[in-house]
């Protein structure tokens, strides 16, 4: 009795598996409006710890192809991309880049990113403490410049 | 039949006097309301005053979901159109406190000012 319950279960979780992966999400890598331009030694290190969610050169993996999982990793590369977007660093007004560089660095001394469940399959995207300081010190003279750009305000 | 003793009534009495008090002893909170439609705050500024809790009911009256946000004052929370949020906040310090919209950057700043 048990065992028959038990091989039904298996089987609606798996018919449910499959009548998931007709819903498709989209994985965009829009055009850049503008990468951000920083050290290389800055820029390597936000391409291998952010990029994934905050830019339009999102490395999507494999299993971003199978939902449900698909369904979470493309919202949250969306959330990523409203909060903060690398290929649209030139778009932003001088006085957004410099909110964004505020919450960058608040982000950084809280250690809260790159987010654990992104951590968990890259595990080579955690930040060491050299990397911190390198990011740190280059928003500290970001925000210490004029934030320019051709954006009006 | 017994009477209870009054020194076993004692702490009872004791502890509903202070539970009594605990409303009155916490501070008064403050609340304000900001809306957001034709693509702006309204009130842009806002005077609130120092030294007790505030919340703040901030309402999206518009058709576009927006994300009321604050460096200072560590909050960022997104609306759907329609909707509306409570944002809570601790007794604040003189001072100016700006907000605004992250996902529009075109739309005007506001301020909360607590004097």
């Amino acid at each position: 009795m048990l065992h028959k319950a038990l091989v039904m279960l298996a089987g609606l979780l798996v018919a449910l598996f499959v009548v998931a992966q007709l819903k498709t999400v989209p994985h965009t890598n829009p055009p850049s409006k503008g990468d951000l331009a920083a050290p290389p030694q800055v820029e390597a290190i936000l391409r291998n710890s952010c990029y994934d969610c905050h830019s339009n050169q999102t490395r999507w993996p494999w299993y971003s192809r199978v939902a449900p999982l698909s369904w979470l990793i493309v919202d949250h590369v969306e959330q990523g991309r409203k909060q903060i977007n690398f290929s649209e660093w030139g778009d932003y007004f001088p006085r957004t880049r410099k909110r964004k560089l505020q919450w960058m660095q608040r982000a950084l001394h809280d250690e809260v990113m790159p987010l654990w469940s992104y951590r968990l399959m890259h595990p080579g995207a955690r930040l060491n403490d050299a990397d911190r300081d390198t990011l740190d010190h280059w928003i500290d003279t970001e925000l210490a410049g004029p934030l320019t750009g051709s954006s009006p305000q | 039949m017994s009477r209870p003793k009054l020194s076993l009534l004692r702490p009872a009495l004791g502890a509903a006097f202070i539970l009594t008090l605990l409303p009155a002893a916490a501070p008064a909170q403050d609340s304000a309301e900001i809306r957001f439609e034709n693509h702006q705050f309204k009130p842009l500024s806002l005077t609130v005053p120092t030294g007790q809790p505030l919340t703040i009911k901030v309402v999206n009256a518009s058709n576009e979901t927006i994300e009321f946000e604050s460096f200072k004052l560590n909050r960022e929370k997104a609306i759907s159109p329609g909707e509306s949020i409570e944002v809570r906040l601790p007794a604040l310090s003189a001072g100016s406190y700006d907000f605004y919209d992250d996902f529009h950057q075109d739309v005007p700043e506001g301020s909360i000012v607590a004097k």
